[in-house]
């Protein structure tokens, strides 16, 4: 194919699929493929265990507004959005939501029912009882029935008869488990090896008709399906008796039957690798058309017309409001005292409570914050010292607590960036094997960088790598042993004396154990110095590019410390599938050393200096940029590449490391507070003792609380946050609005950091109201599928969403589910023009997936941005 | 209108933001199209407002401008695919006659 390309364009000619014969089949052919498309964005997308990427559940909905969204998803997934009215009563009781947070929700829902009362708010005459609108509304909150958990209103053909939805899932998880293997089974499906072009409804074609735990006749059946998965998916529906007007509602009733299954098949479909929904939903649908035939079916087959809607009625505000007389004991109610009560409770339907409940909740947090960042003193304008190094974190909310507690320690800066760092790349470690993209997934990596040895360092390079091939040998020989038909009886006999005693050490002695593991690891393969090939994986202009971008971003222009540090994070833990969950999600839920490492080797360059220059970042010639990285799970911060660091800068780099570890032990202390099991320490040092054993114990569940509690996202200048204790609540992105006169830092800020802890956001908000069907369940009775997912229990859906471990403990919330705040201090034009060009951010703000909160100056007030322009923060919208 | 030595065929072009461009590709290949070509980060004005081209670290969120040469065989199978899925999006479809040199390629 002949074209014109851009700079971002590209262009594809491949192998030409065969063309239709039959236009109206191929026509129908092509709607079928859009409907299953369309029908599939009510799935998320999940990625494989080893790159956790946390997502919004509902993301495909997101442009709805929430409220719509979330009902949209109780229809379809059955699935609940918002904590339920006694969970969220329960928050009342506590006094963590209380009648003024209620009464002010309501006023901005309804601001003419705000206070004072308006026409609408004025007081009703209930016998001897005078109340207004306002406190009808609020007592249906408190009193009013609650309305039964949603369900899915389409159900598929085959749950009309529940042994055969029962067979057509299991024959899914069977079918789907053996060909989405990502290498943890022993035998690979035929069909699915890396490099097969078949897919899987090829590979299922080619196997499903010997499986003889099925009928004869659905053998003889599967036998004669047709080449391409399209025409089967037709056949079935044909089968079933879907008509085209209700095609794309019984695809989506079977997308959502199984959507963590589904949903994985989205994101390798996407990922180009053999399968697509189309596919999946031939095999289902395949099986539920042939065993619902008649003399296969285990009972009659369904009719053909869509079930009834199982969604449940809404109570009129009738019935609420003799509920609410009586539960307010008003007394005998003349029918114009009830008819008063249910012009009030029409107001607000009943379904839309806990949604009340919500904006109350989060206008607890919400105040509380604003009201504390507007009490930060103002920040004079004159110089200030030099700072004795400066520390650029990521944006992550477990990085605040490492900022104030370093900021406690010393005379030191510290700055927050996505974690990446500008760098978006493709990383190959000393071992080699596998590139891994460490950036976030809104993009795909630009750059590639490989670690090699620094230079007079390969012996010890060689060193490492013989002991790593050593180990990483052994361990392949005790798996394959174990996997081996034989093996495991030679195992035990061989290893089991030692096996035993060490699993024991293990559970037991977990911190000792963990210690004395590292020192063996350390003996086998000891470290060696390296160095990235950062230079050589970027261009001249790449390289300038980066540098100015990333210190504009931050606002790091001026006032540079001897040393400045970058510091990536990840965690190191144990026994854990959902491991990449808690490293960064900025570098592809991977560490994020690697990136600082490449981002400092550039900061670093001379030509990259000389064009920051240029452009009017003096970046003083005693300045060096270091690489760090925070493991959250203990608290410890590791400075690397110290052997490139400059003599002039080792006294320096040592007290660094000292007020780290002394910044680390005083946040795990804290940390220790909230973690189960952990006992408040006595001292800093215990607690960093207790939190490094912790994350070596193989069977610690909670090896720390990631970010559970992440409720806000501030962007602005560290004066707005210093001094506060946030609770590790907040993502903190440095930004001067005065470095940005174009806003395009800004703009970068909004469309993608603020972009992913939205997803953040939303992943631990729906994991923590539905944990069964956002979430993934309890740790302890996962079961990890094909290295890409868990099981609950041995059968069933693949789990999408974050275990209950990462949200709760016990039968209690840990992680308040609250929707993202973003605090923004920058001039509200810049803002308002962002939004306005860029429809993510509308889509965000405008569907009250985030709410937005800003001023120009650190003594303006807070404004939020409406329908109508900005408006007083505390002010209902219009009333301004 | 006639282009010696040239044969006719149907540009279709479509501009979708970029989750969705995924699955006018998907589309187009399985109808039988033997290419595309893609233009990311593109810009513009119309009916949902101003749209920002290229963003720094974000992909998804901008519009992708997706164009294909079929031949008349393809039109239809194609359009039936392609409407609804606009009928859900945002997004604009153009279509119109074009003339290439090598019709080899496009068949």
């Amino acid at each position: 194919m002949t074209s014109t390309t851009s700079m971002t364009g590209t262009t594809s000619t491949r192998t030409a699929v065969p063309a239709a014969t039959d236009p109206a089949r191929a026509a129908r052919r092509a709607r079928l493929r859009t409907d299953v498309s369309l029908a599939g964005r009510v799935l998320a997308t999940s990625w494989p265990l080893e790159t956790f990427i946390a997502v919004n559940p509902l993301s495909g909905l997101e442009d709805r507004p929430f409220d719509e969204a979330v009902r949209v998803a109780g229809e379809v997934l059955g699935a609940r959005g918002t904590l339920s009215l006694a969970e969220l009563r329960a928050h009342h009781t506590t006094g963590r939501i209380t009648d003024t947070d209620l009464r002010r929700a309501l006023g901005l829902r309804f601001p003419d029912l705000a206070e004072p009362a308006g026409a609408a708010g004025a007081a009703l005459i209930l016998g001897d009882t005078q109340v207004s609108a306002l406190d009808v509304l609020l007592a249906d909150l408190r009193h009013g029935v609650a309305l039964p958990p949603p369900s899915r209103a389409v159900l598929t053909r085959a749950e009309a008869v529940p042994a055969v939805a029962a067979a057509v899932d299991s024959q899914t998880t069977k079918w789907c488990a053996a060909y989405l293997d990502a290498g943890q089974a022993g035998w690979a499906m035929p069909g699915s090896e890396p490099g097969s072009e078949r897919g899987l409804y090829a590979a299922w074609r080619a196997l499903a008709p010997r499986d003889r735990s099925l009928p004869r006749q659905v053998r003889r059946a599967l036998a004669a399906l047709p080449a391409r998965a399209d025409d089967a998916l037709l056949d079935a529906l044909d089968r079933l008796r879907v008509g085209a007007d209700e095609q794309r509602v019984q695809l989506r009733a079977e997308l959502t039957r199984l959507p963590g299954w589904a949903a994985h098949v989205r994101w390798r479909s996407e990922n180009g690798s053999g399968v697509d929904l189309v596919d999946y939903l031939a095999l289902r649908m395949t099986y539920a058309s042939l065993l619902l035939a008649p003399g296969t079916a285990p009972q009659p087959a369904p009719p053909s017309t869509p079930h009834p809607p199982s969604t449940p009625q809404q109570p009129s505000a009738a019935d609420r409001a003799r509920s609410l007389a009586d539960r307010l004991a008003l007394g005998p109610h003349a029918p114009e005292q009830l008819a008063a009560l249910t012009v009030a409770l029409e107001r607000l339907p009943a379904s839309d409570r806990p949604l009340v409940w919500l904006e109350a909740f989060e206008g607890h947090y919400r105040d509380g914050l604003l009201a504390r960042l507007a009490g930060q003193p103002v920040p004079s304008t004159g110089g200030r010292p030099r700072a004795r190094a400066q520390l650029v974190t990521c944006i992550d909310v477990r990085s605040e607590g490492l900022r104030r507690q370093l900021e406690a320690v010393g005379p030191y800066e510290t700055l927050g960036f996505a974690g990446f760092f500008a760098v978006a790349i493709s990383f190959t470690d000393l071992a080699g094997g596998a590139p891994c993209s460490l950036c976030p997934v809104l993009l795909k990596p630009r750059n590639e960088v490989a670690e090699r040895p620094a230079p007079g360092r390969q012996d010890a390079a060689e060193r490492r790598l013989s002991g790593l091939g050593a180990m990483a040998g052994a361990e392949e020989s005790f798996h394959s042993a174990k996997d081996d038909a034989a093996g495991p009886f030679a195992l035990a006999e061989g290893v089991g004396w030692f096996a035993g005693p060490v699993a024991a050490a293990k559970t037991v002695l977990a911190g000792p154990y963990g210690r004395a593991r590292h020192r063996l690891q350390r003996a086998v393969a000891p470290p060696a110095e390296t160095e990235l090939s950062a230079l050589d994986g970027f261009t001249p202009e790449d390289r300038a590019q980066f540098a100015q971008v990333a210190l504009t971003m931050m606002g790091l222009t001026s006032g540079f410390a001897r040393l400045v540090v970058l510091c990536g994070h990840g965690s190191t833990t144990e026994n854990n599938p959902y491991g990449s969950s808690l490293d960064c999600g900025a570098c592809g839920g991977s560490r994020g050393g690697p990136n600082a490492r490449t981002a400092v080797a550039l900061l670093n360059d001379t030509d990259v200096r000389q064009h920051l220059a240029g452009v009017g970042i003096e970046v003083p010639a005693d300045t060096w940029f270091l690489a760090g990285e925070h493991d959250t799970a203990t608290d410890r911060v590791l400075l690397l590449d110290r052997h490139l660091v400059p003599p002039s800068h080792h006294s320096e780099l040592d007290a660094l490391s000292r007020d780290l570890e002394q910044a680390g032990s005083a946040l795990a202390a804290e940390r220790c507070a909230d973690l189960p099991g952990a006992r408040p320490s006595s001292s800093a040092q215990r607690a960093a003792r207790h939190v490094q054993a912790r994350s070596t114990d193989w069977a610690q569940t909670y090896p720390e609380w990631g970010l559970a509690g992440n409720a806000a996202f501030v962007v602005g200048p560290r004066s707005m946050t210093a001094g506060l204790d946030l609770g590790r609540r907040a993502f903190l992105h440095s930004y001067e609005a005065h470095v940005d006169p174009d806003g395009g830092s800004l703009e970068t800020i909004l469309t993608a950091p603020l972009v992913v802890a939205q997803w953040i956001s939303c992943q631990y908000y729906f994991s923590s109201v539905d944990p069964h069907r956002f979430g993934s369940g309890s740790k302890t009775i996962h079961n990890v599928v094909g290295g890409i997912g868990v099981l609950a229990g041995q059968d069933g859906d693949l789990r999408l969403g974050l275990p209950w471990q990462s949200v709760g403990v016990g039968d209690r919330l840990v992680h308040e589910p609250v929707r993202l705040l973003a605090v923004v201090q920058a001039p509200l034009d810049r803002i308002e023009a962002i939004v306005a060009r860029n429809p993510v951010l509308q889509r965000l703000f405008g569907g009250s997936w985030v709410a937005l909160a800003a001023r120009e100056n650190a003594d303006d007030p807070w404004q939020r941005l409406g329908d109508h322009g900005w408006q007083p923060w505390s002010e209902p919208e219009g009333t301004a | 209108m006639t282009r010696t030595g040239l044969t006719r065929m149907t540009k279709i072009e479509v501009v979708v933001s970029g989750q969705d461009a995924a699955a006018v590709r998907e589309l187009v290949s399985a109808v039988g199209a033997t290419g595309w070509t893609g233009l990311s980060g593109v810009s513009g004005l119309g009916h949902n407002g101003r749209r920002q081209g290229r963003l720094l670290f974000n992909t998804q969120a901008t519009l992708e401008m997706l164009i294909t040469v079929v031949s008349d065989d393809k039109v239809d199978a194609l359009l039936a695919g392609l409407r609804p899925l606009l009928d859900e999006s945002s997004g604009v479809m153009f279509v119109s006659e074009t003339y290439v040199s090598r019709p080899e390629y496009f068949t």
